[in-house]
């Protein structure tokens, strides 16, 4: 008669062992949040690369549809080009007085030196792949220069506009959330005359408005249908004077304190193809 | 039916990784499908209630890997609807056209079920739809139109995606 142990039983005794190791790993990594964001920067890092490859495809086979009227635009927009060349030519003069005038007030008021920004240029490969998140995935990461919190800007038409802010780096992406998350909120005030404070936050999507809440309700009759709305960098993860929205309608409730603004982004997020990650750099040099 | 498993995660973090760079060219009123959700109602049917749930797991946490979503968020939702497409492995014949619409859009709902008890259990530290938003019905709308189609692309791979059931 064989003394042997059932082989279940050897099998179930072999596993308790790694089970117990694992099971303290888990309590060791929870109570002492030693690896916390790890994975995800982990995970991140890996299916960047995978991303960037399905994007690679992706943007391959539109560019070859795209091509055949690119060469038609290129040529329109050669003369039309060539006209603005010109009329830039006459208001460079103008701007060079401008700037002169700035430098002087600014020293009378005594502003510090501008802050200088470096820009990290990112191209984006991916965005979030469900519909209840609000992700953009870029290109660039940790071994580039980027870091979490890090704002994003992009400039489109002419304008610098907002983005949102990074809220996860890998060696080689990064994952930005944007200002029409519902989760996003961005100090702002509105430009021109009034300067009122408000906070902007987003609806979900970028086919609806932004909202600017907790403005001043004495404000509304200063506030004007197109008014620019930027931030205001107080303790802010955001540089000032960033253009984040315009102004579309004004919501007044009777009972309530302060007035909503209805904003429309100043980016057309459908359309971004290149965005800024702005690395802030203190003045050098003491007062 | 580890090969299963391997096979059918691949399959469903390739969709995850095709729904992030491609489909926002395809969106409507900003709203994307989900074919990562019907191929997995369709696998997790077709293998049951270990393998299905399993690969509704991993490739869960890929995509929270590559959404701003927390951790576990993503993978809690996909094993959910793994494991209600799960209970009705073998209860029915799946047509070519009806019951694949009907399982694209219960599939959403459920999968809305789920975001809304982890919203209920975590409160605004997750996401989740608002049933009188356009968002879920635009999703359930466009999963359920292409449910068909991937149920019919996905039958010829049977062989490789469904675990061999033991005989006798």
């Amino acid at each position: 008669m064989s003394d042997q142990p059932p082989r279940a039983d050897v099998r179930g005794s072999r596993a308790v062992a790694p089970i117990l190791l694992a099971a303290s790993l888990l309590c060791l990594t929870v109570s002492t949040r030693s690896l916390e964001g790890v994975p995800e920067s982990l995970g991140l890092t890996i299916l960047g690369f995978f991303q960037r490859g399905f994007s690679a495809v992706g943007g391959f086979a539109s560019d070859t549809v795209a091509s055949i009227n690119e060469l038609r635009r290129l040529r329109e927009n050669y003369v039309e080009l060539s006209a603005k060349l010109e009329r830039y030519t006459n208001m460079e003069r103008g701007l060079a007085d401008l700037r002169e005038e700035n430098q002087r007030l600014k020293a009378q008021l005594g502003f510090s030196q501008d802050v200088a920004y470096q820009r990290i240029a990112a191209r984006i490969v991916a965005k979030d792949p469900e519909n209840l998140y609000s992700t953009i995935t870029v290109d660039k990461g940790f071994d580039d220069g980027i870091r979490k919190n890090m704002p994003v800007i992009a400039f489109q038409d002419g304008m610098e506009g907002l983005v949102g802010r990074v809220v996860e780096v890998g060696r080689g992406a990064s994952k930005i959330v944007p200002i029409y998350d519902s989760k996003s909120f961005v100090a702002s005030r509105l430009s021109g005359g009034s300067r009122t404070e408000g906070l902007v936050g987003g609806q979900g999507s970028p086919d609806d408005p932004l909202l600017m809440r907790f403005v001043k309700k004495r404000a509304k009759d200063e506030v004007q249908f197109g008014d620019l709305v930027s931030t205001t960098g107080y303790e802010s993860l955001y540089p000032p004077d960033v253009a984040v929205g315009r102004v579309r309608k004004v919501r007044v409730l009777d009972y309530q304190t302060s007035i909503d603004i209805e904003l429309d982004p100043v980016l057309d997020f459908s359309r971004i193809e290149y965005v800024f990650v702005v690395k802030p750099q203190t003045a050098g040099g003491g007062e | 039916m580890i090969r299963s498993v391997v096979l059918s995660t691949l399959l469903l973090v390739a969709c995850a990784l095709a729904q992030s760079a491609w489909f926002g060219g395809i969106a409507v009123f900003g709203v994307t499908p989900d074919i990562g959700l019907v191929a997995l109602i369709w696998l997790s049917y077709m293998n049951g209630l270990v393998a299905g749930p399993v690969s509704g797991f991993l490739s869960g946490l890929a995509e929270d890997f590559l959404s701003a979503s927390p951790l576990g968020f993503h993978a809690f939702i996909k094993t959910a609807v793994s494991a209600a497409a799960a209970l009705l492995h073998g209860s029915f014949y799946i047509d070519k056209i009806l019951l694949p619409i009907i399982l694209g859009v219960a599939g959403t709902i459920v999968k809305a079920v789920a975001a809304g008890a982890l919203f209920i259990l975590f409160g605004s530290k997750v996401h989740a739809y608002s049933l009188i938003g356009r968002t879920l019905w635009i999703e359930a709308a466009y999963n359920g139109v292409l449910a068909p189609f991937i149920f019919l692309i996905l039958g010829p791979f049977g062989r490789l995606l469904v675990a061999e059931r033991r005989r006798g």
